[in-house]
């Protein structure tokens, strides 16, 4: 009797999500904290228990849809901390569902189903997907998701699946918004495109193009065509994007305020310690040139030659696949001095995996494609880790480490011995804090009540006469890698005591980056 | 000799064409002259002609004297089929005025009816059938008026406003000025963040239904094998019908369009409707020097002077099976009819109309016919499709729109009452239990290249659009259980909203540009930071997702040169608001009063029908 294994994806998805899930809970009990999963967590406490402009930190928080996302999990103070892991276990669970619907609808073999049930619990990028409490999850969806709308798009050639298409990207840009340069290379595959559907006898491409040139009405016909195809697909993301950086400029006087302000988005300290770390290194860091990089992400993911592979006749289809490769070089490009993160190696892996979804059961000798599928995969299980485990990134390494070793990160100790600091102090205290780079601290504190935040109106005044508004002053020591993000640093006690001769700091509680300060008059 | 050997004789008609014509009126009742004028066999002129030279002289009859007892004894469909009609005795000779003086069975009638023989006079058919519908057409054009009005006075628009209506509405006007009294602030809040969530909603369901409607976008209802095995012979009769008022420069485009249908001439009953004072329209038909393939039907003076009230008269006439509606511009695609049989035999039998879809074919003459064509192209092509789908209410495009005669006659037809009885008929239909569907033809019609004339067409839907929400909300909760849940939120979206939409969106735009551009700070005060928040987004969202639908339709539809034309859709909608307030004026002051829109401004001629 044949079983139906479209039956069985629901419960193994459900499965999967709690594996992801008792994962995730298990690596944060060891002390892994990561940093976007931590600027989740204090916004949303600020949204959900502040007083002042919530509003701001509402609308602005970027990137807005994993903020949002997390925040919907933190519906109860005992998911508080775990928001943003539930977030990425379940974004990453649908990631699976979804390609493993996909699957099931065109393969009946199962073989495509357990490998992807085998890179989906035992890839470490992906794990670091679903555990991390990042939004690479939700990013790694509507990539796959505006990918697999546009291969629809040119099998149907709808209108649908091209909308669609659009308002994924749309949704990824609000992931990530370095994904809007992705736009930049669809020029020549949208013209590609064009050119391969004007109603011409010659079938090669390149004479295709000569002729559509060269006739006037052919020409026309090319341009408005190969433009309205660009409309269609990036006008939402664009215009989005602007309307977004206006209400940037209404509500922060700055357009691009969700991208470069440390208040609004987690990237401005991370890309800050990319850029130390490059700038500081004695040694060169060979990886991370440019022209490797594609060779890197060929490694990292071998599945990706067997997906071009499978595109071979078509040439839009497989520039298609090449479009990621030159956006990923072009991020390196235009972002010189930050790391390649996981989660733009990670969409070749999506990538790949929605390829032989979609088009391996066009491939006659099954056994062969099975057998390089299967090796391959086996390939990318070791190289996963070893990509994630010599990250440039330290909290990639971290989290490899902690997984592997299962050894607790004593990254966030102190800021959570600091909160509990903070916590046991009177309920009439008042610290004030700037979370532009002590929102980890603010994240592990339980009253927010007893902090001024930067998002109260009051933080300003507050700064200038600490002793009228709090009892005390959290300061970034000169240790503190991020310590020139905040007026609240080591340089503000003999400016304030200039100031106001009167006041009087007494260091209450000091930790490596911090230093608490009791105000006395 | 008589008047088919006369034709045969001067070489008008063959002797094929008589056998044809003879065979025809056997089964259908129509007389010989009828056919040969009516059915594309000779034209007036040289039907004129041949009498003039045997010696026929064609008499002006329109003024002339009739009795009314001669005339209560013939019944006006046997006048019509026969194209004759007794007027009056004298000298005992029933004074008889006929098209074909050789007309053997109605002068047999003359003498066995009135006892007496007859006097013929010889006059153009048009002139007969003008003056049998002016003076046999009474009760007719009396039962195209008050018919649906006696039979369910509840659907009727004869009454705009009923008394609780009013109540409702003052009450309700009452209450915000007492909430703005008492509280100033608070009151315009409530009202702004209610009319912000009612905009956010409306334009995320129109998204919605985008693209329900463009996943179906390649779904053929009716394919080229469907139409393959569709065998000629089993055609049943479809009428059309063409209401016409002063559209004397179409009617030659009018043949032209109807010629190149591909279906049966004689299955085909085409009705021009021309109103009694139409005198423009009926002399371009007499005055046309090829056949004709319509017959006239004159339609008595009576108010209202509407539409409907035009289609309910030649309702009266329709020997159809199927019927469809066409403006006289339209051009449909030549396959739609022979489509609309082929789905009509598939559909199951509670589906009692499929609605084509509509285009311009002079989308690219001005502005205005380009915003034209992006708004039709997303209502009909995604919107309707969208609604099929889900299951709601479909509000019927203003033609092309085909009937079983029979249930559109148990549906009481068209509300002459209603200026945009299409809407309304949708409606009812649905609340009877019975569906509509959407097929894959187009009609392409003249889009409004003029202005004040476009203004004054959109201001007669959204006044349309307004009576048919309040004849539908008389008892909303009977509207809920007859249409359900999906069908009364479709209902108030589509019908109800529309209006409302262009009536608030100029005080909101002029709200948000007074904001920017003077920064008035008492404007903050009722926009505190969240409500300015949801505004801004709304504005935004709104604005870019409804380019963004336009855009869709356009793309769907290969005109790729209009894409960037949807990004004016503001201004377009500021003309929309124009025409909501000329119609909410008028609902007031005129409400059945039918705001004419001159066709044929287009100077853009081009066959888009052709289907290959």
């Amino acid at each position: 009797m044949k079983t139906n294994p479209s039956k069985y994806l629901l419960p193994i998805t459900i499965l999967l999500g709690i594996y992801y899930l008792l994962l995730g809970i298990y690596l944060n009990r060891l002390g892994f904290f990561s940093q976007e999963g931590l600027f989740y967590i204090e916004k949303t406490k600020i949204v959900v228990d502040g007083f002042g402009d919530r509003l701001k930190v509402m609308g602005l928080t970027a990137p807005i849809l994993p903020f949002y996302a997390s925040f919907i999990f933190s519906f109860s103070k005992v998911t508080e901390l775990f928001a943003p892991v539930i977030a990425s276990a379940v974004c990453t669970t649908v990631l699976f569902y979804i390609l493993a619907n996909a699957l099931l609808k065109r393969i009946e073999d199962t073989f495509y189903l357990f490998v992807l049930l085998i890179i989906f619990t035992l890839h470490p990028g992906i794990l670091y997907a679903a555990c991390s409490g990042k939004s690479v999850g939700m990013v790694l969806i509507f990539f796959l998701l505006f990918f697999f709308n546009l291969l629809k798009f040119y099998r149907s050639n709808t209108t649908f699946h091209v909308s669609i298409a659009s308002i994924c990207l749309v949704v990824l840009i609000f992931c990530d918004y370095k994904f809007i340069w992705l736009a930049l290379f669809f020029i020549p595959l949208v013209l590609s495109i064009t050119v391969k559907t004007l109603n011409l006898g010659e079938q090669e491409s390149i004479f295709r193009l000569f002729q559509s040139f060269n006739n006037p009405s052919l020409r026309r016909k090319l341009i408005n065509k190969t433009f309205a195809l660009y409309v269609i697909l990036f006008i939402l993301p664009l215009a989005c994007v602007v309307c977004y950086k206006l209400l940037n400029l209404t509500h922060a006087q700055d357009l691009n305020y969700f991208d470069e302000s440390p208040y609004a988005t987690w990237r401005v300290l991370s890309d800050k310690l990319s850029f130390d770390q490059l700038s500081t290194s004695s040694v060169y860091q060979l990886p991370e040139t440019s022209l490797l990089i594609s060779a890197r992400i060929i490694l990292f993911c071998p599945l990706i030659l067997v997906a071009i592979y499978l595109f071979k006749n078509s040439t839009y289809q497989m520039l298609t696949l090449l479009t990621p490769f030159a956006f990923v070089e072009f991020l390196h490009i235009k972002y010189e001095k930050v790391f390649l993160a996981h989660e733009y190696y990670l969409i070749f892996l999506v990538l790949s995996l929605l390829c032989i979804v979609y088009r391996s059961q066009t491939i006659k000798n099954q056994q062969v494609l099975k057998l390089v599928v299967g090796a391959l995969v086996l390939v990318q299980l070791y190289t996963g880790y070893f990509f994630l485990q010599n990250s440039s990134i330290s909290e990639e390494r971290a989290f490899s480490t902690i997984l592997f070793n299962g050894s607790p990160d004593p990254k966030q100790e102190e800021n959570r011995e600091l909160a509990v600091y903070l916590n046991h102090l009177p309920d009439d205290a008042h610290v004030l804090i700037d979370d532009a780079i002590a929102y980890p601290v603010v994240a592990f504190t339980s009253n927010l009540h007893k902090l001024t935040l930067p998002y109260e109106g009051a933080f300003l005044s507050a700064i200038e006469a600490p002793d009228k508004y709090d009892n005390y002053v959290l300061l970034a020591t000169d240790k503190n890698e991020v310590t020139g993000f905040t007026e609240l640093n080591v340089k503000y006690v003999p400016i304030i005591k200039k100031a106001n001769s009167a006041l009087k700091l007494r260091r209450v509680y000091e930790t490596n980056d911090w230093i608490l300060y009791k105000v006395f008059e | 000799m008589s008047i088919p050997e006369l034709l045969i004789n001067d070489g008008f008609i063959s002797q094929h064409d008589r056998e044809k014509i003879d065979d025809l009126s056997k089964r259908s009742g129509l007389s010989f002259i009828k056919i040969a004028l009516n059915f594309g066999y000779i034209s007036r002129k040289n039907y004129e002609r041949s009498l003039l030279n045997a010696g026929y002289v064609f008499k002006e009859i329109r003024e002339l004297p009739f009795d009314t007892e001669v005339l209560e004894k013939i019944e006006l469909k046997f006048a019509d089929q026969h194209v004759a009609i007794p007027l009056r005795i004298e000298n005992n000779r029933v004074i008889t005025i006929m098209a074909d003086p050789s007309n053997q069975l109605f002068i047999d009638y003359v003498r066995f009816t009135y006892d007496c023989e007859p006097e013929i006079i010889v006059a153009s058919d048009l002139d007969i059938v003008w003056l049998s519908h002016k003076l046999l057409g009474g009760k007719y054009v009396k039962s195209a008026v008050f018919e649906l009005l006696k039979r369910d006075p509840k659907s009727s628009a004869f009454i705009t406003f009923t008394s609780s209506q009013l109540v409702f509405i003052f009450a309700f006007l009452a209450l915000i000025v007492i909430g703005l009294m008492i509280n100033f602030k608070n009151t315009s809040i409530t009202i702004n963040v209610l009319i912000s969530s009612f905009f956010l909603v409306a334009i995320l369901f129109k998204l919605f239904l985008a693209l329900v409607g463009s996943r179906f976008e390649l779904h053929q209802a009716v394919t080229r094998e469907d139409l393959r095995e569709l065998k000629e012979e089993d055609l049943p009769i479809y009428t059309i019908l063409l209401p016409v008022y002063k559209e004397d420069k179409l009617i030659k485009k009018l043949i032209w369009n109807l010629q190149a249908l591909d279906y049966p001439r004689e299955m085909l009953d085409i009705k021009l409707l021309i109103e009694e004072d139409d005198s423009k329209t009926l002399n371009a038909v007499r005055n046309l020097d090829f056949p004709a393939i319509f017959e006239v039907v004159v339609v008595p003076f009576h108010m209202p002077k509407t539409k409907p009230k035009a289609c309910n008269y030649g309702l009266h006439f329709a020997r159809g099976k199927y019927l469809t509606i066409y403006d006289a511009e339209d051009i449909p695609d030549t396959d739609q009819l022979k489509k609309i049989v082929s789905m009509f035999n598939q559909l199951p039998s509670h589906f009692i109309c499929i609605q084509s879809a509509l285009n311009y074919f002079n989308r690219n003459e001005n502005f205005l016919t380009r915003m034209f064509t992006l708004e039709y192209s997303y209502w009909f092509d995604y919107m309707l499709p969208g609604l099929d789908t889900l299951d709601i209410p479909i509000p019927l495009g203003g033609t092309s729109n085909h009937f079983k005669l029979e249930n559109l006659i148990e549906l009481g037809a068209w509300d002459p009452f209603n200026v945009t009885e299409d809407a309304d008929l949708g409606l009812r239909a649905y609340a009877k239990g019975y569906k509509i569907a959407v097929v894959n033809s187009t009609t392409y019609e003249e889009a409004n290249n003029e202005p004040f004339n476009w203004i004054r067409q959109r201001s007669r839907w959204i006044k349309g659009y307004m009576q048919t929400y309040l004849v539908h909300m008389r008892n909303p909760v009977a509207l809920w259980r007859k249409l359900g849940w999906k069908g009364f939120l479709g209902f108030n979206f589509f019908i109800g909203a529309t209006p409302l939409t262009f009536l608030v969106y100029p005080f909101l735009l002029a709200i948000f540009i007074s904001y920017l551009v003077f920064d008035l700070s008492t404007i903050r005060t009722l926009f505190p930071d969240w409500v300015l928040f949801m505004s801004i987004f709304n504005l935004m969202v709104g604005n870019i997702l409804m380019i963004y639908i336009n855009m869709m339709a356009v793309f769907k539809r290969r005109y790729y040169e209009l894409i960037l034309f949807s990004i004016a859709n503001p201004v377009y909608w500021l003309m929309h608001s124009i025409a909501a307030f000329k119609g909410l004026y008028q609902l007031v002051v005129k409400p059945f009063y039918w705001e004419k829109t001159e066709h044929g401004l287009s100077k853009v001629n081009s066959p888009t029908n052709v289907v290959k």
